[in-house]
């Protein structure tokens, strides 16, 4: 991964200033990320793994994805979230240039897909719409088909390439069975080594946890947290809200082909609720300290919760304890992702 | 992650030479591309049988000018008639199921997008699908010239080495290969043309039957356009209309006429084809 990542630093950086509308929260980037050790080496790399600008498409009558503008940063795992028939996959099919949009265009590691699609995607794997292989080839020889097509393993033998894939996610022993024995888990995997058959710069993976056994999401959520470390991108599309908020530093959510929301899932999440959440016996005493200093405070079920409309955090806390409140827990009042989904999805028609 | 090294300058699709040989490998596996083969095979072998048997009964009124009476105690009649016999329905057949699978059934399968996104180039991706088709073709012509061939000698015998041809005189050994090489290329020029049309037709759908439904009740459809006299003057546009051409060749002097029209036919065909398949694979969602 050398030289054709400097040209494709050098075209996204002047993209940057002409950044569109819709996604105020997406203002992110290395700053905000790099806080987590595992990302700050790769995130030195500017720029966005993938854009959408504007990007609609049609089906007959029916708008699939509808003017849709979003960002993946380079480096970030990015959730698409949305019910069934959002415009997930259709949107992450544009992005690969697998559809062409009817409107708006879609760029790939700083390349235009519709113009240059071919220099991005030997750096980009992928699993769209569940595994595609053959039935009547073993599982080793569908993969060594998809090697061969691989430009970036130029001439070397595909052999070991392929082993080391297969190992990856963990169908050494099923390698010679035949694709069409093989149960639902174990063709999802096997969609997976062929994404993850060489380093790859973005990985995009379209509910890949289908089918797969607690054990399989377990090796998802690994492989997501390994390509994360190594400072690829992942686009991870699901409709789990526990599976992205569990692996995901981005969010997307979609609804009815419409971009509700982006961002970082952090960011996102905090601005559901605000003030702060403490756990505590004494609650008379401690809802009199706080608006004894001008807090607007009222009960929880299991302590009370404080607004922000008063002295920072750590000062309220120290105010409570010193008051003689017994503070089991304090945490910001942030929604989880089910809550912040919901609200989402439900305020929009 | 796997220890595959990068290249300075990063390619931007897999050799050609390797895209081909993935491509022959996955269509030789194909279990039907097997069966259709050995079914192919059985042709040569099923009309020797037939005639030697048939030949016994009707050793005293023989004479019947007929193609398949012509190789009862003339065994190299015996690979040109299957492979004329075959060219009738069954060659087309392995042809388009070829075909259909090539794009359709890659796409039916859910790999085209594979191979798409790997990338291969769609250009490429044309190149190597009608090179896996041709393969095919090739392949299928060669079964029945070959066991026609051994079964000729076997079963049949060789006429010590002589071909009496349909007109009576005869041609040594060396002649009569040369002239089953003519048919054989000449055949395969003939499902090249079936196989374009095939793949174009493959690639606007992604529905495997749809291109095989479409290829053969095309192929009798112009059969029947051929039957009918008033419409004479479509006959020079029907690829059909030359394939009893290839019996020709067991005629002396061998007349090359019908052989190179429908070979232009077929050219012609072929372009069609094969322009067709580009130009949708080139826009292709899939």
């Amino acid at each position: 991964m050398t030289s054709t990542e400097k040209t494709s630093t050098e075209k996204t950086t002047e993209k940057t200033t002409e950044k569109t509308g819709t996604e105020e929260t997406g203002t992110d980037r290395r700053t905000t990320s790099s806080d987590d050790p595992a990302t700050a080496a790769p995130a030195a790399e500017a720029g966005f793994a993938a854009r959408a600008i504007g990007l609609r498409k049609v089906f007959g009558a029916t708008v699939a994805v509808d003017g849709v503008d979003l960002d993946v940063p380079t480096g970030s795992v990015l959730g698409m979230l949305g019910p069934n028939g959002s415009g997930k996959t259709t949107l992450i099919r544009m992005l690969l240039g697998l559809t062409r949009p009817t409107a708006g265009r879609a760029e790939l590691l700083g390349h235009d897909v519709d113009a240059a699609a071919s220099a991005a995607l030997p750096h980009v794997g992928a699993l769209v719409e569940g595994p595609g292989f053959h039935p009547f080839l073993s599982g080793r020889a569908n993969l060594s088909r998809v090697a061969a097509a691989e430009p970036l393993l130029g001439r070397q033998p595909l052999g070991p390439v392929v082993d080391a894939a297969l190992e990856r996610v963990g169908l050494s022993a099923a390698a010679d069975r035949r694709y069409r024995g093989y149960s639902l888990g174990m063709k999802q995997r096997l969609g997976l080594a062929a994404a993850l058959l060489l380093p790859r710069r973005l990985v995009v993976l379209d509910e890949p946890t289908n089918g797969l056994d607690p054990a399989g999401t377990r090796d998802v959520r690994r492989v997501i947290g390994e390509l994360h470390a190594g400072g690829a991108t992942v686009i991870v599309s699901s409709h789990l809200l526990a599976e992205v908020e569990a692996t995901c530093t981005h969010v997307a959510v979609l609804q009815s082909g419409s971009l509700l929301a982006a961002g970082e899932l952090r960011t996102l999440l905090d601005t559901g609720g605000s003030g702060l959440v403490v756990s505590t016996p004494d609650v008379e005493l401690a809802l009199r300290t706080l608006r004894e200093v001008g807090v607007t405070a009222y009960r929880t079920e299991d302590g009370v919760a404080a607004s922000d409309d008063g002295p920072p955090a750590p000062e309220v806390i120290a105010l409570l304890v010193r008051a003689g409140v017994a503070v089991h827990e304090a945490r910001r009042n942030r929604t989880n992702l089910d809550e912040l989904f919901a609200r989402l999805t439900e305020e929009t028609p | 992650m796997t220890t595959a090294v990068l290249p300075a300058a990063a390619p931007r699709s897999a050799p050609l030479a390797r895209l081909l040989g993935s491509e022959l490998t996955w269509v030789l596996r194909r279990p039907r591309t097997l069966v259709m083969l050995g079914v192919l095979a059985l042709i040569p072998i099923v009309i020797a049988i037939g005639v030697t048997v048939v030949a016994d009964e009707f050793a005293d009124r023989r004479g019947g000018p007929g193609l398949i009476g012509a190789v009862a105690g003339n065994g190299l009649v015996l690979p040109v008639a299957s492979i004329t016999l075959a060219l009738a329905l069954l060659l087309p057949m392995a042809v388009t199921t070829a075909a259909a699978d090539a794009i359709a059934g890659e796409a039916a399968s859910g790999t085209l997008r594979g191979l798409l996104l790997a990338p291969v180039g769609r250009l490429r991706l044309v190149v190597m699908k009608a090179f896996g088709v041709l393969v095919v073709a090739t392949l299928a012509v060669l079964v029945i010239a070959v066991v026609g061939v051994l079964a000729a000698l076997v079963v049949v015998g060789a006429a010590d080495g002589q071909l009496v041809t349909l007109s009576g005189t005869t041609i040594g050994l060396a002649e009569a290969m040369g002239r089953l090489a003519v048919v054989v290329v000449w055949t395969v020029g003939q499902l090249a043309a079936v196989g374009a049309i095939a793949l174009a037709l493959s690639s606007l759908t992604e529905h495997p039957m749809v291109v095989l439904a479409a290829v053969l009740g095309g192929l009798i459809v112009f059969g029947v356009l051929t039957a009918v006299p008033a419409l004479d003057w479509l006959q020079p546009y029907l690829l059909t209309s030359g394939w009893t051409a290839g019996a020709d060749v067991l005629r002396d002097p061998m007349p090359w006429g019908g052989l190179i029209e429908s070979s232009l036919r077929a050219l012609c065909y072929t372009a069609v084809g094969a322009g067709l398949a580009t130009h949708r694979m080139l826009r292709r969602d899939a």
